[in-house]
């Protein structure tokens, strides 16, 4: 009785210890968002005090209008710096926020359609040269996206496609295709075999039978597949900076990171740019975790 | 299958055509520009130089400090984001309310861009304005504020502090797949046998994983040597260098210092030095896959 | 009869029409394309439109930059060959700039902007010169003052600023016993800001023997005694053992070392002449008006003096004439006389307090009263007559300047001795040097 009691007692213990570090984990993760949440809705008078304002109330959203609608403050005292300083860098947001999303959905489409018709191929159709196809792909992508970095940028500049979408997008499925590939074939692969086989007696074709009988089962794949393209393209930065020079196709990384290594920065404002940009991804993160899991796992078992 | 047939050809030509243009033409580019002399305050002077890139470069004392600099973050940063990443996975593991919770969120600094997470961190960091140190004084720890970028070991660490929040939540999740395949009856036997949680987890957990830790681990040097956003976004290479790792040096040799030829020799030493730990990586990869 | 009468009208129709097509070709429409780094940009934008309205037929496309990555996003920008006529630049790059051949001389088109040059300051005409030519016309010049709180001096007991960086040690140690200032020394050292190369000139030029360079471009930082080595190792003592330099300097850019003297955190800065407008601004802080100018510290008192600059880009030449010229207006509007003023230097002076590059204008009576409201302006003028230009304005700074922010920094650090920083410098400009022959 006794010892089952102390049993208990130790158990209920443990889980109070394991409770509180999944707390603390919990708060490393998003103590962050938070306290740029805060910074968002701050004046910058406010964040430049020692020790800063850690609840700016009431909340001001001055920082967010001037990010939609250019509208200065016109509490000078509360917004300080933010009066006499700043750039207009900031009004670019949603613009380059607009150019993240289109490229990032071009790659998103054109990963999901090329990637699962490629995929299923390497998966299900015996054809000369597969491995070494398939091993090429993969291959590809042992490349260090540094080392490739200048020719690159010539070949886009060949192209003339300089400052534009779909110099973007060309480059991210250069990176995006190869993992797409190795994902869905694999994924493809473990799918029951037998139900495709009786649609090919049926006299189905490989290309129907991947889009009435393959696809339907493979979606959790494809939509994980498609998540990470998405991700994959809307968080890139190095080739972004280096491949894009104007807000015609600037992504939200390079404007940000311009916008950040400002020295006259003002961080409330530069807060609330953040908690803008970071909502799309946070949104996908957090209702599609479970198909971006099973992702992620295979992604590190390349 | 009775005749061969165009369709396979036709499916994966889209992918190959891209995947072939940004593979074969950049590594012969890369090749060439590095045995040429490519200078832009000098344009006319084309001239091809053998090796010499590579010898400038390498025997440039800028070349071993941020050598030392990259394998300096490369340890801290690997030993963090790995040990953090197997301790969260444990936690996550574990049939409790706070594990159900932390599930949710645990994913959302990797879905970020690499950018934003310097960007929020460099900001905590501050040694003018920051958080962290607004909160150390408030708390007392501190007396007057600490400048965390200015000194060389710190700011070291403030970049392992941002790069393990954002790519922690990879190694744990990786680390818990592994994790959940471990039958459990091990363990029911292991305590039968009257072992404790320690020894639990260090007779049945640790050798289960330990092909999977060691994936993590390249896996994640690979990762950490070929960092570039956080250094452009946090510290600018600074204090002096020591943040200025190899991916930073190279780009600037190649934006600040215009030197196309010592970019491009650069990277090629730098594409090697990523082939072999990746070679390394897929050789261990193929050994779990055996067993 | 009738003839002749439709003979005339004839010729008055030709004529009309002849007028009407040369007026139609220079008011045929160009679009120019301006680039600078963010500063005051509702400002440049006003004088856009102001510009455009004496142009009508130009319209400028203009977008801005951070200063702190503003030469690597240019980079970025010629090679690619993004539309961009006219720019923002700065001393620091003209000569790799027009090495490399991104920006083309001014002169060679426009001879006319060479009449200008006897309005300015020696330090400018030098600094705006490469191989003979003339590159554009200046945004702002300006030189690094040093700065003191007048309160803080008062309260430790001084009745002068520092004369050299001896007594500027005893001052700032002073201030630190009394508790007035827990680090009384800030300086905009950031590696990431490219003024900081330019704070620290000045005060090597503020020393005896204030040079880094000799006339054939030999670096003398590197010998012993050198005046390079004096405010190297002043630095790395004020940073790390009399700890009277705030050790947020090595991160500071200029904006974060006028935060800290506003708040009163910082007794003594060294800045762009312009930022002392902000210090001294009533509407900014409480500290507002303590600010003044001391001579730079040291036993020249020299300093180092600075030019912004508008220039054409060569892309502009390859779009034709009309870019060319609405090009050349662009620059003469900006940086030259409009109606006999310097209209647009003068207004930078009046808002915001930035230097310029025609020593004239310290005798404009509305600039003096403008300036007399932050600063006394004879000291002000005394320290620009004081200023030199940068030495060792090659193609090649850039990059040596760029390397020197870091060695520098391990000096300050105390990871190294400032002897071996500064030998380091020089072998990599010995290096460049050698290359460039």
């Amino acid at each position: 009785m006794s010892a089952g009691r102390g049993r208990s007692r130790a158990r209920r213990l443990e889980s109070l210890a394991l409770n509180l570090a999944c707390v603390v984990v919990a708060l490393f993760i998003l103590a962050p968002f938070a306290w740029m949440l805060i910074c968002s809705v701050a004046g910058e008078a406010e964040l430049t005090r020692r020790p800063p304002v850690f609840v700016p109330a009431p909340p001001t959203l001055a920082n967010y209008a001037f990010i939609f609608t250019g509208q200065m403050p016109s509490d000078r005292t509360r917004h300080g710096i933010f009066v006499w300083q700043t750039s207009h860098e900031v009004r670019l947001l949603l613009p380059a926020l607009r150019n993240s999303f289109i490229v990032a959905l071009s790659v998103m489409a054109a990963n999901v359609v090329f990637g699962a018709l490629a995929a299923y191929s390497f998966a299900r159709v015996a054809f000369h040269g597969r491995r070494s196809a398939y091993v090429f792909i993969l291959t590809s992508r042992l490349l260090p996206a540094v080392a490739v970095a200048i020719p690159f940028y010539a070949i886009v500049q060949r192209l003339e496609l300089l400052d534009t979408y779909r110099a973007l997008v060309l480059v991210y499925l250069a990176f995006t295709f190869p993992f797409t590939v190795y994902f869905l074939s694999v994924y493809f692969r473990y799918l029951p075999a037998e139900v495709e086989e009786a649609a090919l007696l049926d006299g189905c074709t490989r290309f129907q039978t991947l889009l009435r009988v393959v696809v339907p089962c493979a979606v959790p794949g494809l939509v994980a597949a498609a998540a990470f393209a998405f991700m994959t393209a809307y968080n890139e930065f190095l080739f972004a900076l280096l491949l894009t020079q104007t807000i015609a196709a600037q992504t939200m990384p390079v404007l940000l990171a311009a916008v950040a290594t400002n020295p006259a920065v003002s961080h409330a404002l530069l807060a609330a740019c953040v908690i803008l940009a970071i909502v799309p991804p946070a949104i996908l993160a957090v209702v599609l975790r479970r198909y971006l899991t099973s992702g992620l796992v295979a992604s590190v078992a390349r | 299958m009775t005749k061969p047939s165009l369709y396979p050809y036709a499916t994966i030509l889209p992918v190959m055509l891209v995947v072939a243009v940004f593979t074969v033409y950049p590594l012969l580019h890369s090749v060439y520009l590095s045995v040429h002399e490519n200078v832009l305050t000098r344009p006319l002077d084309n001239d091809f130089v053998g090796l010499q890139n590579f010898r400038e470069v390498v025997t440039g004392y800028y070349f071993w400090r941020s050598l030392w600099s990259t394998a300096v973050f490369a340890v801290m940063a690997v030993a963090a984001v790995t040990l953090y990443g197997l301790g969260v996975a444990l936690l996550l593991d574990q049939a409790v309310l706070g594990s159900a919770l932390l599930k949710i969120v645990v994913l959302l600094p990797w879905a970020i861009p690499a950018v934003i997470s310097g960007i929020i961190w460099r900001w905590i960091f501050d040694g003018d304005y920051g958080v962290l140190n607004g909160l150390l004084l408030v708390t007392g720890a501190v007396e007057r504020y600490v400048p965390w970028m200015s000194q060389t070991f710190s700011a070291r660490l403030c970049m392992v502090v941002a790069h393990v929040w954002k790519q922690g939540p990879l190694a744990a999740v990786f680390l818990l797949a592994a994790l959940q395949v471990i039958p459990a009856e091990l363990y029911a036997a292991a305590r039968i046998d009257g072992a404790g949680r320690w020894n639990g987890f260090r007779f049945v957990t640790l050798p289960y994983l330990k092909a999977t830790l060691a994936l993590v681990l390249i896996y994640e040097t690979i990762v950490a040597v070929a960092t570039f956003d956080l250094v452009y976004v946090m510290t600018g290479g600074g204090p002096a260098d020591a943040t200025a790792i190899i991916g930073w040096y190279a780009y600037t040799e190649i934006f600040r210092f215009l030197n196309l030829g010592h970019g491009a020799a650069l990277a090629i030493i730098l594409g090697v030095l990523l082939l072999g730990l990746v070679m390394v990586y897929l050789r261990l990869l193929r050994a779990e896959e055996a067993t | 009869m009738i003839d002749a009468t439709r003979a005339r009208w004839l010729v008055v129709l030709l004529g009309l029409s002849l007028v009407l097509a040369v007026s139609a070709r220079a008011q045929a429409p160009v679009t120019l394309n301006l680039v600078s780094w963010s500063y005051g940009v509702d400002i440049v934008r006003d004088n856009i439109g102001k510009f455009q309205q004496k142009y009508p037929g130009v319209t400028v496309n203009y977008s801005d930059f951070s200063w702190a990555t503003y030469h690597d996003a240019m980079v970025a920008r010629f090679v690619s060959k993004t539309p961009t006529d006219v720019l923002y630049s700065s001393d620091h790059w003209l000569q790799e700039w027009a090495a490399a051949g991104w920006i083309v001389p001014v002169d060679e088109s426009f001879p006319q902007v060479r009449q200008y040059l006897t309005e300015y300051s020696p330090f400018v005409r030098e600094a705006l010169t490469y191989k003979g030519r003339i590159y554009g016309t200046p945004y702002y010049a300006d030189t690094f003052i040093f700065v003191y709180n007048a309160d803080h001096l008062k309260r430790a007991g001084f009745a002068a600023p520092p004369g050299t960086l001896e007594e500027l040690t005893k001052q700032a140690e002073a201030i630190k016993a009394k508790g007035i200032a827990e680090f009384p020394v800030v300086l905009a050292w950031g590696q990431q800001d490219p003024f900081s190369i330019e704070s620290f000139t000045g005060l090597v030029f503020a020393q005896r023997n204030g040079s880094l360079f000799d006339k054939d471009l030999n670096p003398v930082f590197k010998n012993p005694g050198s005046a390079a080595e004096k405010v190297v190792t002043w630095a790395a003592d004020a940073l790390g053992t009399k700890k009277i330099l705030s050790p947020t300097s090595l991160q500071a850019a200029n904006v974060d070392q006028i935060r800290a003297l506003q708040s009163g955190a910082a007794t003594f800065g060294l800045i762009p002449s312009y930022s002392l407008a902000v210090l001294n601004d009533p509407g900014q802080t409480q500290q507002a008006g303590k600010f003044k100018i001391g001579l730079m510290p040291g036993e020249s008192r020299a300093t180092v003096g600075f030019i912004r600059f508008y220039a054409i880009t060569a892309q502009a030449p390859r779009r034709g004439k009309d870019v060319m010229t609405a090009a050349w207006n662009f620059l003469d509007y900006f940086g030259g006389k409009t109606d006999g003023e310097y209209r647009v230097t003068k207004r930078w002076s009046l808002e915001k307090g930035l230097g310029f590059a025609q020593t004239a204008l310290f005798a404009d009576k509305d600039i003096r009263a403008a300036f007399g409201k932050w600063a006394d302006v004879d000291m002000l003028q005394k320290q620009a007559q004081l200023a030199r230009a940068k030495e060792g304005m090659t193609p090649y700074y850039g990059t040596w300047d760029v390397f020197s922010r870091a060695e520098l920094h391990k000096a300050y650090l105390g990871q190294q001795k400032p002897a071996d920083t500064l030998a380091a410098m020089a072998k990599k400009w010995e290096e460049l040097k050698a290359k460039a022959k």
